[in-house]
This record gives C-alpha cells, sequence and structure tokens, in this order.
C-alpha cells in the first residue's frame, strides 16, 4: 500500500512537471475552467439562496388577493366587491390594498408606493426604503416631492427609513398615509389596487377562490401558494440569461474535452513511447494521464466553488447586479441567506470534474499501449 | 545469462508491408562480459537488442533470462523484470524534453514506488559519478551532445540494471567521446554487468575490452566469435 | 519541496476552505433566520407579495401579481427589459391557469 502511494505520488511529480513545460497555456486553461465553474457554482448558490429567502419570507404573504380584470389588464376594484366577498362562508376578513408605481424622472427610477395601515403615519409624511434613501441621498427628515397626477407637486417629510436588513422587500418600497396616496395618483374613494383576503380555514382556500370567482367574476384571485411557487422557479433554467450562461459553459468544456480528445500529438505520443521504453507499464502511463486531467480539473472546480461562495455571500452577487438590474437604476443590496448544497456541489463536480479527467485518458489509451520498442525503431 | 532459441520477429504480419527483421537467431550472451552485435543497417541489430532487452515479443522462439523462460509472461510480469534488469541507452537519446536533468534520471524508477528521498540521492551520486552534479536542475535542452550521453547512461544506471544495453551509442559523437563510452562500458564490466551494444563503429568493435562480436547481416547471424 | 507535495497541500487548503464554507452556511443561518422572522413581519402587516428583486417593470417588480398578457408582450428574451426580463421570466402560475380550482 505504501508503495502505491510513493508511486502515485511519483507519477504526480512527473505530470506537475510535464504541465509546468506549458506553463501558459495551463494556467489559461486553469483560469478558463475556474471561470465557468464559478459561473455555474454563482448561479446555482445564488438561486437557492433567493429561493430560500423567498420560501421563509413571504410565507405571511396575503392568503387570496383579487384583481379587477378589464380587458386582460390589471384595473382599480370597487370596494363594493368587498362586501360581496366578505359574504361568502369561509372568509374571515376583506381588505383593501391600495399601491402602485411611482416613475422618478429625477433618478430615472421606478419606486412601489403603498398605503400602509399604521395609523401613526400622518397626511404629508413617508417612510422610504434604502434604496430611494441612497438614490435620492435622503434621510430621515428630509424632504421629497412627487408630481401628481394633475401636475401639481406634493412633497413628503420623510419620517424614517426602513432598515437595512429589510432591502430584499422593501428597498423600493414608500410608505404613504390612504389620503396622499388618493392625491399623488388620483384613485377616486370607493376604489382600491385590489383586495386581501384572509380566510378561516386554510384548506378551504382554493374553494374560497372558486367561491370569488363566481360572486366576482371579472375578478382574477392570487393564491398564496401560488405567490411562493413563483420564486420556485426565478431564474428558471429556460430563462434567456440563464440559458446563455448553460450553453457558454456546455461549450466551453466542449472545448476542453475536444483539446484533449482529438488525439496526442505526435510529440506526446512520442514521450509516450519514451516512458515505456524506460520502463514504464501501460497502466503507470495512464494512471499518469489521470492526474493531468485531476491536476486541472480538481484545483479549478475547488478554485470555482470558493470563488462562487465569496462572491454571492460576501459581495451580495455583485457581478449578477447588472443583470438583475437591468435597465432600472435602483438595486437593492442584499445579504442572501448562505446556501450550499452538498448534491448541488457533488453533481457540479460530477459534471465538470469527471468529464475533463476522462477525456485526458480515453485519448491516452492508445498510445499507452504501444510496443516500447517502436520508440527505439524510429 | 541470456539465451535466444530460434527467435524470430516479423513486423506488420499479414500486411503489405510485413517485414522479417530476424531469423533463426540461437544465441547465448554471457554474463559480465562485453558483446557486440555487429552489422550494417538494417541487419537486424536494433530487433534483436529489443528481443533481448524483453522491449518486444519475438513472433516465434523462446527467450531464456536467468533460467527462467519470459517469452509468455504478460505485460506487467515482464516490464517489472525488464525494469529491473536492463538499463537501455537510446541511440537518441530519448530525454524528455522540458524535465530536468536529475528527473529524466530518476523517471525509470518512479514506478517502482520507492522512497523518493533516496532515489533522489541515487540519482544525483550518479550525475555526479559522470561530473553532471552542476546540472542537475538544468532542462536537458541546455546540455551538449556529450553530456546529454552520459545522462542518458545514468538513467540506465538509476534500476542498478544487471544488463547494459545500447543502440548505435557512438553514432552522435565525436571520436574522443566514442572512446570515452568505450571506457565507461570497460568500467561496468569490471562492476560484474554484462553489456550488449549493436554498433557499427569500429571504435567499439574494435575496442579493447570487447569480449563477444556477433555479426549480422540480413536478420539472421554470420558468425559468433570472440574479439 | 517535491511538487506533489506542493500541490497536496494546496488541494488541502481547498478542501479545508470548502470545509469553512459549510460551517460558515450553517452557522449564519441562524443570524438569518431570526432576521427572516422579522422580515416575515413586515410582509404580514404590509400585506406584501413579493421580493424587490429588479425594479425595472412592473413584471420584474411584482411577478407574481403581474398582468397576464404584459409579460408575454415582452418575451420572448423580453428585449426592451433585457437582461432582468430575460431572468425573471413570467410566473409559472399564467403558464398554468385555475388548476386548483376547476
Amino acid at each position: 500500500m505504501k508503495r502505491w502511494i510513493e508511486k502515485q505520488r511519483c507519477l504526480l511529480d512527473f505530470t506537475l512537471s510535464s504541465l509546468f513545460r506549458r506553463k501558459g497555456k495551463n494556467i489559461a486553461l486553469v483560469l478558463v475552467y475556474t471561470l465557468v465553474v464559478f459561473t455555474l457554482a454563482s448561479v446555482m448558490m445564488f438561486t437557492q439562496a433567493l429561493k430560500k429567502e423567498a420560501a421563509l419570507v413571504l410565507r405571511e404573504t396575503p392568503e387570496i388577493v383579487v384583481q379587477k380584470l378589464v380587458a386582460g389588464r390589471h384595473d382599480l376594484i370597487p370596494l363594493s366587491y368587498a362586501s360581496r366577498i366578505s359574504q361568502i362562508r369561509g372568509v374571515a376578513s376583506v381588505k383593501e390594498r391600495l399601491w402602485g408605481y411611482y416613475f422618478d424622472p429625477v433618478a430615472g427610477a421606478n419606486y412601489t408606493v403603498m398605503v400602509s395601515e399604521d395609523p401613526s403615519l400622518d397626511e404629508g409624511e413617508i417612510m422610504v426604503g434604502q434604496g430611494i434613501s441612497r438614490l435620492r441621498q435622503v434621510y430621515k427628515r428630509n424632504i421629497l416631492s412627487f408630481r401628481a397626477c394633475d401636475g401639481n407637486y406634493l412633497t413628503f417629510k420623510i419620517k424614517g427609513t426602513f432598515e437595512a436588513e429589510s432591502e430584499l422587500i422593501a428597498s423600493d418600497l414608500i410608505l404613504i398615509s390612504e389620503g396622499d396616496f388618493r392625491r399623488l395618483f388620483g384613485v377616486p374613494g370607493g376604489y382600491a389596487t385590489d383586495l386581501t383576503v384572509k380566510v378561516r380555514n386554510r384548506k378551504e382556500i382554493p374553494t374560497i377562490a372558486a367561491k370569488i370567482l363566481q360572486t366576482v367574476p371579472d375578478t382574477r384571485p392570487i393564491l398564496r401558494d401560488e405567490i411562493l411557487r413563483t420564486y420556485d422557479a426565478v431564474f428558471d433554467w429556460r430563462g434567456g440569461i440563464i440559458m446563455a450562461v448553460l450553453a457558454g459553459a456546455i461549450l466551453a468544456f466542449i472545448i476542453f474535452a475536444w483539446d484533449r480528445a482529438a488525439g496526442l500529438s505526435a510529440e506526446e505520443r512520442r514521450e509516450i513511447g519514451i516512458l515505456k521504453a524506460i520502463g514504464w507499464e501501460t497502466g503507470d502511463v495512464l494512471q499518469m494521464k489521470f492526474w493531468e486531467g485531476l491536476v486541472i480539473s480538481l484545483s479549478s472546480f475547488l478554485l470555482g466553488v470558493l470563488l462562487a461562495y465569496w462572491h454571492i455571500h460576501f459581495t451580495s452577487a455583485a457581478l449578477f447586479e447588472p443583470v438583475l438590474k437591468g435597465w432600472s437604476v435602483l438595486y437593492p443590496k442584499f445579504k442572501l441567506i448562505p446556501q450550499v448544497d452538498g448534491y448541488q456541489m457533488a453533481t457540479l463536480f460530477f459534471l465538470t470534474v469527471m468529464p475533463y479527467t476522462v477525456a485526458t485518458i480515453v485519448p491516452s489509451w492508445r498510445a499507452a499501449t504501444i510496443d516500447p520498442d517502436s520508440v527505439m525503431r524510429s | 545469462m541470456i539465451e535466444l532459441h530460434n527467435i524470430r520477429k516479423v513486423f506488420n504480419a499479414g500486411k503489405s508491408n510485413e517485414l522479417t527483421a530476424v531469423d533463426g537467431i540461437n544465441l547465448a550472451i554471457a554474463d559480465g562480459q562485453i558483446t557486440v552485435l555487429k552489422g550494417p543497417s538494417g541487419s537486424g541489430k536494433t530487433t534483436l537488442l529489443s528481443v533481448v532487452g524483453c522491449m518486444t515479443r519475438p513472433t516465434a522462439g523462446r527467450v531464456i533470462l536467468r533460467d527462467r523462460e519470459i517469452t509468455s509472461l504478460p505485460e506487467r510480469f515482464l516490464t517489472a523484470i525488464r525494469r529491473r534488469t536492463f538499463g537501455f541507452i537510446f541511440q537518441q537519446f530519448n530525454l524528455l524534453r522540458g524535465i530536468s536533468v536529475l528527473e529524466n534520471v530518476m523517471l525509470p524508477a518512479y514506478p517502482n514506488g520507492e522512497n523518493h528521498g533516496a532515489l533522489r540521492d541515487r540519482a544525483a551520486g550518479l550525475l555526479a559519478m559522470f561530473n553532471l552534479a552542476d546540472k542537475s536542475e538544468a532542462p536537458v535542452e541546455w546540455l551538449s551532445g556529450g553530456e546529454a550521453q552520459r545522462v542518458a547512461i545514468a538513467r540506465a544506471l538509476v534500476n542498478n540494471p544487471a544488463v547494459i544495453i545500447a543502440d548505435e551509442p557512438t553514432a552522435h559523437l565525436d571520436s574522443r567521446l566514442s572512446r570515452e563510452f568505450m571506457d565507461i562500458m570497460q568500467s561496468f564490466k569490471t562492476a560484474g554487468k554484462t553489456v550488449i551494444i549493436a554498433s557499427h563503429d569500429p571504435i567499439v568493435y574494435e575496442s579493447a575490452g570487447v569480449d563477444h562480436i556477433v555479426e549480422m547481416r540480413d536478420g539472421r547471424l554470420i558468425a559468433a566469435g570472440s574479439a | 519541496m517535491r511538487k506533489s507535495d506542493i500541490f497536496w497541500r494546496f488541494i488541502l487548503v481547498n478542501l479545508a476552505l470548502l470545509g469553512l464554507v459549510f460551517i460558515h452556511a450553517a452557522a449564519n443561518t441562524q443570524d438569518h433566520l431570526s432576521r427572516l422572522k422579522h422580515l416575515g413581519e413586515m410582509v404580514e402587516q404590509l400585506k406584501l407579495t413579493d421580493l424587490c428583486l429588479t425594479t425595472e417593470a412592473p413584471h420584474t417588480r411584482n411577478p407574481s401579481q403581474a398582468d397576464w398578457h404584459t409579460p408575454f408582450q415582452t418575451h420572448p428574451l423580453a428585449l426592451e427589459h433585457f437582461p432582468s426580463g430575460a431572468v425573471v421570466g413570467p410566473p409559472e402560475l399564467l403558464r398554468k391557469s385555475y388548476e386548483k380550482m376547476d
């Protein structure tokens, strides 16, 4: 056993000397390989973390949200619908929700404006999220003006900002009183953006949703379950960018494997011949080739995964910012719950390390079995 | 010590370029002596060396090494025996480019799995013996012809083999280096090793230490006689 | 030092770091859980329905509330809202409708 270990160490020594000969090429290979693993692992970790956060945070999202649809578009819902819905058996309460989007031309950003039930928010006061605070450089007791639907400007005093921890849900949020909301957006009294319904028995939610549809057919109930499932599909692999990343990664691997599998150069074949002539068996040559594949792929895999974890959890996925942000100007700073899934890492390991190692050994098979005397004859 | 019985070696059997390199070879190589295979190129010297050194299996015939028939041994055992018993010096030297001199010398011993430190010391000792100690970390491309020759010899010795086999060793050397080479072979003989050299260079076969000359032509032996 | 030793040390250091990653993830989970609990309360209080991932368009900011047709209007690849629209696709609920209620 000790001999076997010593032999492997010797073979590894030779492999490293051999790889060192083409230092530039092999370093470039490791870098690109690491980059590919880094990208894949980053996407995997980011998606996992976001899904976990969404699942935990949105657990208490409204049980049913009722939207009114007019010609397929989401329209304001009359409050009279609320009383009709509250008469359905099993409904505990129906509340109105007032919210919308405000486009701020000064910053070029969209804000989500919402009315809160909190009675302590007076007229003329607002609460803003950290993202807005950062973007407009406004803090507690500063003033912000918004252009109302009638062309006049309304000014608000910032009562406070949401804490940094809440960026994931409230980065772009403005909390406002009902009166101010209606003045700002021109939403008449008697109408709301949508209704939220609380049911008595959670298991009855789908049944009650069906009844809501019967009672007010021009509405669309959205169930809590559906909201949660939305986030399972975030970064769906069918999405354009994810597809591009995956395709790029697969292409990169095909290129690596092709480079290895295209067969050995005459130089490599000659060297294998020499090794066999000086006393290496076929098995020794193949073990050496195995190390050659493993050195590159294992190093790249480990570096890629470590860098990915650092990227996602210590820089808050800084490299994904431009992708998620798109053209939007406001981007939340989030610290995600660190999620490393052993199963996913193992999958990534098998998808990256094994094919490359195999692609290094297989083309050498033929050369490794040549007669040692071929080197003498050439 | 090494006996060849009715050895025949055919390359590319059954194909259009079929070639019988050697045929009807019956030969006994004596222990502790220098034997030279003499003959023009194409006479089968290199093939015979390969068969003697267990580098290739004969198409027909038997090879007996130290009273043990090795012709039909599986590759693993044959390679292990070859590694322990024979040290090869190739015509083209066949050192690995880009690797250091010291590592080149150590390579034949890698599959043995022996202690690395001991191996390193042994290889360094061999290089010192040939006055190459200061070149041990240099890449082999930097060596002169004579230096490369000596590294090749050092490599052949790293497993302390009983038999040294050299194929046209003086082909790339001038007269002085050729004579130096034969001196080194003589010192091996003094140390009790068996030496087999294939060469058509007079400096080799007319050298004083040569005990047997085996003449070959067209794959057959002509005469096996003492020098 | 032997080259193979250097390599093994490199790998071992990386494996140790990888182990640290798993430990870090496990250790940090507790802190995050309390943060997430607090966020859960905010969600309940304010009646929020979505994470603030990208504020570029209504259907990327509130994907669970999106109009049926808007994401499809701007899909495939949502070029005007590229790249965020390509990443936050139309929610699954729009792709299958009312299955539970039929």
